[in-house]
């Protein structure tokens, strides 16, 4: 079995080639980590268990296990419990007085001893990689609905900066709290802003309410001395300069064929800002491991020729998607095991 | 500035009260109902979604102007019911079994009407059979199926199916994020469209 060697992944994201193929995934989902892990959760809180991710994303061949670094995150009421849910659903936002009644909750108030923890069971050259619970402009629509946000920009948008001030402060703190553990090697920030033809919101509302959160956020990241990934799905074409010179992501993750197919993003992206994933989750869901495998080589060749690549899907490895097809993406870095 | 242009304008930037101001006054001076609707009220939802298509303005832009334009709608419905004003057609809409996200089918159904299209709304998480049941009870011309993953989008295809099975004589248009043409001709599915404003076009076509 490879060892991980998180040196590899920390070449990626600083765009240069890496020793080896390098593998990344933004998140595996649960009955995926159990199979790799050949061990269940045994309690609630998964994310409490930290030597199941660590194990799990060894097998697989990562460099790096990705958890969220404590259990913080805002209340966004009933829905969001659900599993799959209207962006449009009832909001605990929605005016002023509902604003000041909402109870927010405090990133400094939760528990991070996971990310202490987990040093016992990381492998030498092993690093942890800390994700968020929710994006700034994620959490925004969560807590207003997004019909709602979108009424509020043009009647209040006073109200509306106040919202994302809460969020934003929050998440900074959540970040600067993380990227302080030397157990985690990186960040991911992860807030989807688009949709097929374009950002959820104009780039210029982009600009005004969601990316000065983010920049802080690259700079907690940064000052820990660490690189910060961003995941964000969509079309985010307008706003692709921002992302590399205005908030200096290091790296940016989720692609779509049907958008930005990962090949093409490479070509003209390579060399600004490292290039993360991106094998089409359609194409991953439906294609056929011989498809997948050959269409994945292809693309580490040429993320092994000008760096900055590391081999994974477009999006995640939700439950959806086979055994197989996952199994042959991590075989294209040399990773061959059976489950 | 004619009362009907400055009706579409106050609509394009979404000035709800304006609007409707606009829409009682041009009734005050004579305008018929169907002269403020088609010349007011959608001729602005009209450049909207034009401006939509070419990523000049964004979904906010798009649903506050919506807003503005059924504030407008609701004032003149019972003189365009009145005045025997019909709908362009009907469509049947709705996001596919399993999938609830619907802020892509809402934005449908807002270029729809925005055409002076009448459109059955049937929420999200619909199953085949329901398209089908709606279809023939409204005596739709178009079932517009919405879907955002490869499991839910398979859904489509079941419509599809049955419509077929049925003889109906409806057209199947989808959408949605991991829907293109190439999946929307393998299920045999008459057309997809990449955003709302284009399938809010194509609509008119069936109607015409
Ligand atoms: C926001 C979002 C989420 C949010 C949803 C929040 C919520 N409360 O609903 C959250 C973060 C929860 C989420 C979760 C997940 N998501 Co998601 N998500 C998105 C995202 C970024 C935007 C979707 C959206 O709201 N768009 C806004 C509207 C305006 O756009 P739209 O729906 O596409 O509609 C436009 C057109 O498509 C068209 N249209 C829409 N319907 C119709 C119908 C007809 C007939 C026509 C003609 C046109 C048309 O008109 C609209 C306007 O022009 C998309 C990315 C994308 N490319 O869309 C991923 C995306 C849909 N998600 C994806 C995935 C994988 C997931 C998860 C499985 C991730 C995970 N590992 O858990 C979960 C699944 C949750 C579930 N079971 O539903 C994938 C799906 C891939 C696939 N092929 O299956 C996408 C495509 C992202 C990606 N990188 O690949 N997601």
């Amino acid at each position: 079995m490879r060892e991980p060697c998180f040196d590899n992944l920390l070449k990626v994201l600083r765009k240069q080639v890496p020793d080896r193929p390098t593998l990344f995934e933004f998140a595996l989902n649960d009955n995926l980590v159990e199979i790799l892990a050949g061990e269940r959760f045994t309690h609630g809180s998964h994310e409490d268990q930290p030597e199941i991710f660590i194990k799990a994303f060894k097998k697989a061949g990562f460099d790096y296990a990705s958890l969220r670094g404590s259990a913080f995150r805002l209340d966004w009421g009933e829905q969001g419990a659900k599993h799959s849910k209207s962006l449009n659903e009832k909001s605990l936002i929605y005016d002023t007085a509902s604003f000041e009644k909402y109870t927010w909750a405090n990133p400094e108030d939760y528990d991070y001893s996971r990310l202490e923890r987990a040093r016992q069971f990381l492998p030498d050259g092993m690093k942890l990689i800390v994700i968020g619970p929710g994006g700034v402009l994620e959490n925004v629509i969560e807590l207003t609905g997004f019909d709602n946000l979108c009424y509020m920009l043009a009647d209040e948008p006073e109200l509306v900066e106040a919202i994302f001030n809460n969020v934003g402060e929050r998440l900074v703190k959540y970040y600067e709290i993380c990227a302080s553990f030397d157990t985690v090697g990186a960040l991911v920030s992860n807030d989807d802003w688009g949709f097929n033809t374009g950002t959820m919101l104009s780039p210029a509302d982009m600009r005004k309410y969601v990316f000065p959160w983010h920049k802080k956020i690259v700079e907690v990241i940064h000052k820990a001395g660490k690189p910060a990934i961003l995941h964000s799905c969509g079309n985010l074409k307008e706003v692709m300069d921002d992302i590399i010179y205005d908030m200096g992501y290091d790296a940016k993750h989720s692609f779509e064929d049907k958008i930005f197919p990962v090949e093409k993003a490479y070509d003209e992206l390579a060399g600004k800002i490292a290039v993360l994933g991106g094998i089409d989750m359609d194409f991953v869901a439906r294609g056929t491991p011989e498809e997948i495998k050959k269409r994945c080589m292809a693309m580490l060749e040429k993320g092994m020729e000008k760096g900055g690549y590391a081999l994974g899907t477009g999006n995640s490895v939700p439950d959806f998607i086979p055994v197989q097809n996952f199994l042959a993406i991590i075989s294209c870095a040399g990773v061959d095991i059976k489950l | 500035m004619s009362i009907l242009n400055e009706m579409s304008e106050a609509l394009q930037k979404g000035k709800k009260k304006e609007v409707e101001e606009l829409v009682t006054k041009a009734v005050g001076e004579g305008f018929t109902p169907k002269q403020i609707l088609e010349e007011g009220l959608l001729a602005g939802m009209n450049i909207i979604g034009t401006r939509f298509k070419a990523n000049e303005v964004y979904v906010p832009e798009v649903l506050v102007a919506a807003r503005a334009m059924n504030a407008g709608i609701a004032l003149l419905k019972p003189l365009l019911v009145s005045s025997g004003v019909q709908p362009l057609g009907t469509i049947i809409l709705g996001t596919v079994e399993g999938d609830l996200h619907d802020i892509g089918k809402n934005l449908v159904k807002i270029m729809m009407e925005g055409k002076g299209i009448n459109v059955v709304d049937l929420g999200v998480d619909v199953p085949a059979d329901r398209f089908i049941e709606a279809a023939k009870e409204h005596d739709a011309k178009i079932i517009c199926a919405s879907s955002l993953l490869t499991t839910t989008m398979m859904k489509m295809k079941e419509i599809v199916d049955k419509a077929r099975a049925e003889n109906l004589s409806v057209k199947i248009m989808v959408g949605g994020a991991p829907v293109n043409e190439e999946f929307a001709k393998s299920i045999g599915a008459d057309m997809y469209k990449d955003d709302a404003a284009s399938a809010a076009d194509y609509a008119v076509t069936c109607f015409q």
